[in-house]
């Protein structure tokens, strides 16, 4: 079995898809990136749900989702991590 | 089935979305109603210069002569597109502007007359915008727009503001050279537009397997006009509710929740709906713009459909109403539904808009939805000032599309949440009309735990 990606890769990739889902440059989100101000909608949202569930095998649609899971890609990449323990 | 057909890359071909739109305002034409404009109305403190907003207008209008297009075949491809206005003179015609002075505290006149704006159609084939500007005393002004939906959609119609605003202060050119105004035909992929179009067909007769609630669309042969009834949350009570959706569906999203309070909203205030069933089914639209695009997709409509729906019976439970959707809506987003019927939508361009709005109206016995509910929680006028007076609301009175007769929106600006009931008289009373708006606002501020379980 493949070891689980580190809290810092999480990040990494998340800020990748974000920025993919969103057509941002590269670089332009980081994890201190505060998400409201990205203009995320819902329908990009649930996309990268999906994302994350095929990523890193964690169906946060099923386990739930906080206002403050979503508040920076670090609060995010927690939310991750703590729904692979789950 | 992959291979494209030949287009021209300077043209602005209209997208499936559009025909569709087309289709229903034509289909509301057939029904008798006067006005199809949608309208978006900007509040300032003080007064607002006419002059300025007719040379404002006169500038975007040279600089964006599509504005007075009309839709064309490309006869090489039969694709419709948007003609754009060809002067040989170098006249343009000019956006209409009208101008009323009200006495101080005349704010019910001036609803009556952004009312009878909304009722007036556009004058000809080539006219998209027109603007009312009513100054209410020295202290108020409002000014509305009312758009062309083929043109403009909500969104767009507040960028255009936005566009309005920054011509004001002499930077149109920072902009212009942004703003698209061509898109390709979308003549390929026919493979995969037939396979797309034939799951959401299977989609749409398994939705209607059931009779829907509907209002019964008007007859035909009178003259009807649309009427509103507006209301607004508080920033507070708009952060609150947001708050409320994220807590009762555990995820940072609201659509689920605000449409389970139109379907609760139509269910108390109209129990026994002119067409009775046991579904209710919520057309709403999503926005299809990147976040940093608003500029680019400015013009035209940019955005797609999605479909929510509950039992009538399951009618009273907010909570479970707003988790059953919110796993219709990941459903949809999974099986990429917004996209689908983009594109597939593309082929229904071949039948005449004519054709399409009857189709529309008698697909499914006229039920094609029970009620049509708008949500957009981002504002495409993000500035806090307009031609350099202070901005206090943007609001809108949206086209009511008829069938299902009635549209419910929710539109922000600073924070706060704009709600609107657009419906097509005769369709239902104005008493039903506020009770409806009422019991909306009141339960997108009420808590789940607050809600009996059912009624």
């Amino acid at each position: 079995m493949a070891d689980a990606p580190s809290v810092e890769a999480i990040r990494q990739t998340l800020c990748s898809e974000i920025q993919t889902l969103l057509s941002l440059k590269p670089g332009s989100v980081t994890p201190e990136t505060a998400l409201p101000s990205l203009g995320i909608d819902s329908l990009r949202f649930v996309s990268l749900l999906l994302v994350i569930e095929q990523k890193f095998g964690v169906s946060l649609m099923k386990t739930g989702l906080k206002p403050a899971d979503m508040k920076t890609v670090v609060t995010l990449a927690d939310a991750v991590v703590a729904g692979r323990k789950a | 089935l992959s291979f494209s057909l030949p287009y021209s890359s300077k043209r602005r071909y209209l997208t499936g979305t559009d025909w569709i739109i087309g289709a229903l305002l034509d289909a509301a034409t057939q029904r008798g109603i006067v006005g199809l404009g949608s309208q978006a109305i900007i509040e300032v403190d003080g007064p607002l210069s006419d002059i300025m907003i007719r040379q404002t207008l006169q500038q975007i209008s040279r600089r964006f002569p599509l504005l007075h297009g009309r839709v064309a075949r490309d006869w090489m491809n039969l694709a419709p597109y948007w003609r754009s206005f060809r002067s040989y003179d170098g006249h343009v015609p000019p956006i209409p502007v009208r101008m009323i002075d009200l006495p101080a505290g005349a704010d019910a006149e001036a609803d009556r007359l952004f009312a009878d704006h909304a009722n007036t159609p556009l004058a000809g084939e080539e006219q998209h915008l027109r603007f009312l500007l009513v100054r209410i005393g020295r202290r108020k002004s409002r000014l509305g727009a009312v758009f062309d939906h083929r043109l403009l959609d909500g969104f767009g119609a507040e960028c255009f503001f936005r566009l309005m605003d920054m011509t004001w202060q002499d930077r149109l050119e920072e902009i212009a050279p942004r703003i698209a105004v061509t898109e390709p035909a979308h003549l390929d992929h026919w493979g995969r537009r037939f396979s797309n179009g034939r799951k959401l067909n299977n989609r749409l007769m398994n939705l209607n397997d059931r009779e829907l609630c509907a209002l019964a669309a008007p007859s035909a042969g009178l003259r009807r006009r649309i009427s509103f009834q507006l209301d607004q949350l508080t920033a507070a009570e708009s952060a609150r509710f947001s708050q409320l959706a994220g807590e009762e569906i555990q995820m940072p999203i609201v659509l689920p929740s605000a449409a389970s309070r139109a379907v609760l909203a139509m269910h108390r205030a109209i129990p026994q709906t002119p067409l009775a069933g046991t579904r209710y089914l919520v057309s709403t639209s999503v926005n299809t713009r990147p976040p940093d695009q608003g500029w680019e997709k400015m013009l035209f409509n940019q955005f797609s459909f999605m479909m929510l729906h509950t039992e009538n019976h399951a009618a009273g439970s907010p909570g479970q109403i707003a988790l059953e959707m919110r796993d219709q809506f990941i459903e949809q987003v999974m099986e990429n539904v917004p996209f689908k019927i983009f594109d597939s939508s593309a082929l229904l361009r071949i039948c005449p808009v004519s054709i399409l709005s009857q189709l529309t109206s008698l697909m499914f016995g006229g039920r094609l939805c029970s009620i049509y509910f708008a949500f957009l929680r981002e504002t495409g006028y993000p500035e806090q000032t307009f031609m350099g007076l202070p901005a206090t609301n943007l609001i809108h009175t949206p086209m009511a599309f008829c069938p299902p007769s009635m549209t419910l929106s929710v539109t922000h600006f600073a924070g706060r949440a704009n709600l609107s009931l657009t419906y097509v008289d005769g369709s239902m009373s104005d008493e039903t009309a506020k009770e409806l708006l009422a019991e909306f606002k009141s339960l997108l501020l009420s808590t789940p735990a607050a809600e009996p379980a059912s009624r």
